[in-house]
């Protein structure tokens, strides 16, 4: 097979690296997986920097659906659903008792439990569930809204995207290198702990021997990552890496009229909401 | 094209400054010489390759003397980045000299020429090339991350050969791979343009590395012991030459050239086909031996474990019907029923046979899915790994995953004290292993400033300090030389000695032949063949079936129809007719 016969946007796009999990990357070949990367992130920080400005739950309430629906649309629902029922769901729990109970400017009983022991009864107040739900639907916006921008886009196309924005490469690089540095340390840190435990370090035993453990495993961890450091650096330079400010991509990515209109929307939306705060409200 | 001019070079370390690490070297490799270089480790050869691509003085800090010019330039007058374009650099780990950023090979081997600012369809077509000259065109859509040893080193050669450069320097590209790789690798050397090239490739392993050589030099002690056609320096009377891995035809050669069979004149023979025929007019295929005139050739296979089926009385490690699944999914082993008692066992196989798999369930780091492991008589389902350590030290491959103290002494104390050994015996243990290692002069001193072979050797030592009855060892003679190899044989044939089971895991086919005991070849999963080693390695073509080779010393013996599986150059020199007529 020849280098010329890859699609490489295609084929990058189509791979995942190792486990596909929650918060890593999903393949797929719809609307929001091929906006451009800078899009994805304008239009999220748009909508979060909106739902802040809004002053109540109605506006947050309805982008969440809408989000929602996107996140459906888009199946990427097995990725984001879970971080937002484990984040959502107790978060959800604590806003709603907190503020219906506690919030400052309760004023108006929206529901009294009666008879309680020792109290004798407990009232919820409507204004703290109001902002428990504005405050609830924001928090919600913000992380769908970036996990979407997240779980859509290879990690290659957020280096490339925001390189052709004028980052720096290098900057690009260590963020990629970063991402594969985990898998690896965290590969090596089985093997050390096989060979510490081979060797009778006990690991369930008190905490000073855990203590002990830590160090026996982190040690080796470290000075293996410099000495894989060190052989990295050579074979980078030895690659030129570095030379041109202007380094030649394989990958490219892709910006079209839609993207050009989401972004412009998203900065005349953002503007025209601090707008109305400022002056109007 | 290039030529390297080494001009009275000596350097030292910043961190070593006591030790110069090469000596005034001076010499010359001419454009397109395909030039090797061994020697005993820590001798320097890995300073001298750094010196070409400038490494050395620009990386490591030290004290430079003499000039090092490459195709005219002095390397102290330029930087790593411009000599790049002329010096390409290959490491010893497979995995370390990647980008660690690429989700592919393409984009791999293309990194080079993204930086560099080459053209997109330019970089297609020398990707492309490269890929081809390395012999692996079909990998290009893979992770570099997935790939196994072998082809991740010809990656690495891929990514540099797309640059272009004149001279390639290779440090130990093979001495972390599996046998399987390592062929790998040289095949590539084989398939290398000799016009387009300059080699400077450094390893131990003369066997595979000589056939490709136009010059051998020697290091030993930091200057240039040695330096000349590859025959020429391997028959030399050299001191030197005893602490190098002689490949086993050579030493054939020799001896047919000392009996005056051979004329002196003729090129030692360096594969098994060349040696098959220097000795074939010479040897008795019939009758008895000549009675032997040295006092070599022992028979090993007379020992306790010659007879694997019979039943052994209190195994030490008894494995019924094993079978382990990695993830519910991947059978690691199969229906293994295997009991250990005493001796030298070497386990061999490829890669992916399940030996890593295997030496885990001897210590509880894996425990079967199905069927019973007993170690000393225990269950290991009932028990945990640090309760199983008091019966069985294990080994593990690299040294650098378990070395965490800052002395020599206190890493071997380390085990025998996690077991809560009263301290006079810990000192007595630790005593004995740095005696038995010859780590006595450095117990002082830290572990990394020692080379790989002087660390896995305290690995090793601080494994034995836990006087274990059971001792496993992985991989432990890679990356080594001859000295290294035969101070570990030596451990092992005394820890035999003691009555210790001893369980190697080896691909260094000549180690087991030399020290052990039994040989239990496994393949995907199960066991293949269990036996002596001289009924092992009677099993050519059995063994082929996981990659394994004979020892050259066996496929001679079998290619002249001899009566006997031989397993030293000295059983076969008995069926030579040194009657010279």
């Amino acid at each position: 097979m020849s280098a010329r016969d890859i699609d490489i946007n295609k084929f990058i796009k189509e791979s995942t690296e190792g486990e596909s999990g929650i918060l890593q990357y999903k393949p797929g070949d719809t609307l929001v997986h091929n906006l451009n990367p800078v899009t994805k992130i304008v239009v999220a920080t748009g909508l979060i920097i909106g739902v802040w400005m809004y002053p109540n739950f109605v506006a947050p309430a309805v982008i969440f659906g809408i989000l929602l629906g996107i996140v459906f649309a888009s199946r990427l629902y097995r990725n984001i659903l879970p971080v937002l029922v484990v984040v959502g769901a107790p978060l959800l729990f604590m806003m709603f008792t907190i503020h219906g109970l506690f919030y400052p400017g309760n004023m108006t009983p929206y529901y009294t439990i009666s008879p309680v022991p020792v109290i004798e009864s407990i009232t919820i107040y409507e204004e703290g569930l109001l902002f428990a739900a504005m405050f609830f639907f924001r928090i919600m916006v913000l992380l769908t809204a970036l996990l979407l921008a997240i779980v859509s886009t290879h990690p290659r196309e957020f280096g490339v995207a925001f390189t052709e924005k004028g980052m720096p490469p290098k900057l690009a690089y260590v963020f990629l290198a970063a991402l594969q540095l985990v898998p690896d340390m965290r590969r090596q840190a089985n093997s050390i702990m096989e060979a510490q435990q081979s060797r009778g370090l006990d690991i369930h035993a008190n905490v000073w021997q855990r203590l002990k453990a830590f160090f026996a495993l982190m040690t080796p961890l470290i000075i293996g990552t410099l000495i894989s450091a060190e052989t990295r650096a050579l074979a980078l330079e030895s690659r030129g890496f570095g030379r041109t400010k202007t380094p030649t991509s394989l990958f490219e990515t892709t910006e079209t009229t839609v993207d050009y209109m989401l972004q412009a929307c998203t900065v005349v939306g953002v503007i025209a909401a601090v707008g109305w705060r400022v002056f109007l409200a | 094209m290039t030529e390297i001019n080494f001009n009275d070079v000596s350097f030292r370390y910043t961190t070593k400054r006591d030790v110069a690490a090469v000596h005034e070297l001076d010499f010359t490799i001419e454009s397109g010489e395909f030039v090797g270089i061994t020697g005993p480790s820590d001798a320097g050869k890995t300073t001298l390759a750094r010196l070409i691509p400038g490494y050395i003085p620009h990386f490591y800090d030290g004290q430079m003397a003499g000039t090092v010019q490459v195709g005219g330039i002095d390397v102290r007058e330029s930087s790593m980045r411009e000599l790049s374009d002329q010096v390409g650099f290959l490491f010893e780990n497979p995995f370390n000299q990647l980008t660690g950023a690429s989700m592919t090979v393409l984009e791999e081997v293309a990194f080079g020429l993204e930086q560099m600012g080459v053209e997109r369809e330019k970089i297609f077509g020398r990707v492309d090339e490269a890929l081809e000259t390395v012999g692996i065109a079909d990998l290009i859509r893979r992770k570099p991350q997935e790939l196994s040893g072998g082809q991740s080193q010809r990656v690495a050669i891929a990514s540099i050969l797309a640059l272009e450069p004149d001279v390639l320097v290779l440090d130990e590209p093979t001495s972390q791979l599996d046998p399987h790789g390592t062929e790998e690798v040289f095949q590539v050397l084989a398939n290398m343009d000799r016009k387009e090239y300059t080699m400077v490739i450094i390893s131990h392993d003369l066997e595979r590395l000589v056939p490709h050589l136009d010059r051998l030099m020697v290091v030993d002690g930091g200057s240039v012991a040695l330096d000349d056609t590859p025959q020429n320096v391997l028959s030399s009377d050299d001191e030197v030459i005893n602490q190098l891995n002689v490949p086993e035809s050579i030493e054939i050669g020799k001896y047919l050239r000392d009996k005056g069979l051979v004329s002196p004149e003729k090129h030692l023979p360096l594969s098994v086909a060349d040696t098959v025929e220097e000795l074939s007019p010479h040897v008795r295929r019939s009758g008895r031996p000549e009675p032997s005139t040295t006092n070599g050739g022992v028979d090993r296979d007379v020992g306790p474990a010659s007879n694997p089926a019979t039943d052994v009385e209190d195994p030490l490690i008894k494995f019924e019907n094993v079978d382990y699944y990695y993830n519910n999914e991947i059978q690691a082993l199969q229906d293994i029923s295997i009991e250990m008692a005493e001796g030298c066992v070497c386990v061999i196989g490829q890669n992916g046979a399940g030996k890593t798999t295997f030496v885990k369930h001897l210590n509880g780091l894996l425990k079967p899915t199905n069927g019973t492991v007993y170690v000393n008589g225990i269950d290991t389902q009932d028990n945990s790994i640090a309760q199983l350590s008091r019966h069985v030290g294990l080994s593990f491959q690299n040294p650098d995953d378990q070395i965490f103290h800052d002395t020599v002494e206190k890493e071997i104390r380390f085990g025998p004290k996690n077991l809560g050994y009263p301290e006079e015996r810990i000192d007595e243990l630790v005593d004995r292993q740095l005696e038995r290692f010859e780590l006595e002069d450095v117990r002082d001193e830290d572990p990394y400033n020692h080379g790989l072979a002087t660390r896995k050797h305290i690995a090793v030592a601080s494994v034995l300090a836990m006087d274990t009855p059971v001792v496993v060892l992985d991989e432990p003679t890679g990356g080594q030389d001859k000295p290294g190899n035969e101070l570990l044989g030596d451990v092992i044939d005394d820890l035999v000695s003691e009555g210790k089971l001893v369980i190697t895991i080896t691909h260094d086919i000549p180690f087991a032949r030399d020290h052990a005991d039994r040989v239990i070849a496994l393949c995907n999963a199960e066991v293949l063949i269990d036996g002596s080693p001289r009924e092992v390695f009677n099993e050519g073509s059995t063994l082929a079936e996981t990659m394994v080779e004979p020892p050259k010393v066996t496929q001679i013996g079998k290619q002249l129809d001899l009566p006997r599986t031989l397993l030293t150059n000295d059983e076969l020199f008995k069926y030579v007719d040194t009657s010279a007529d």
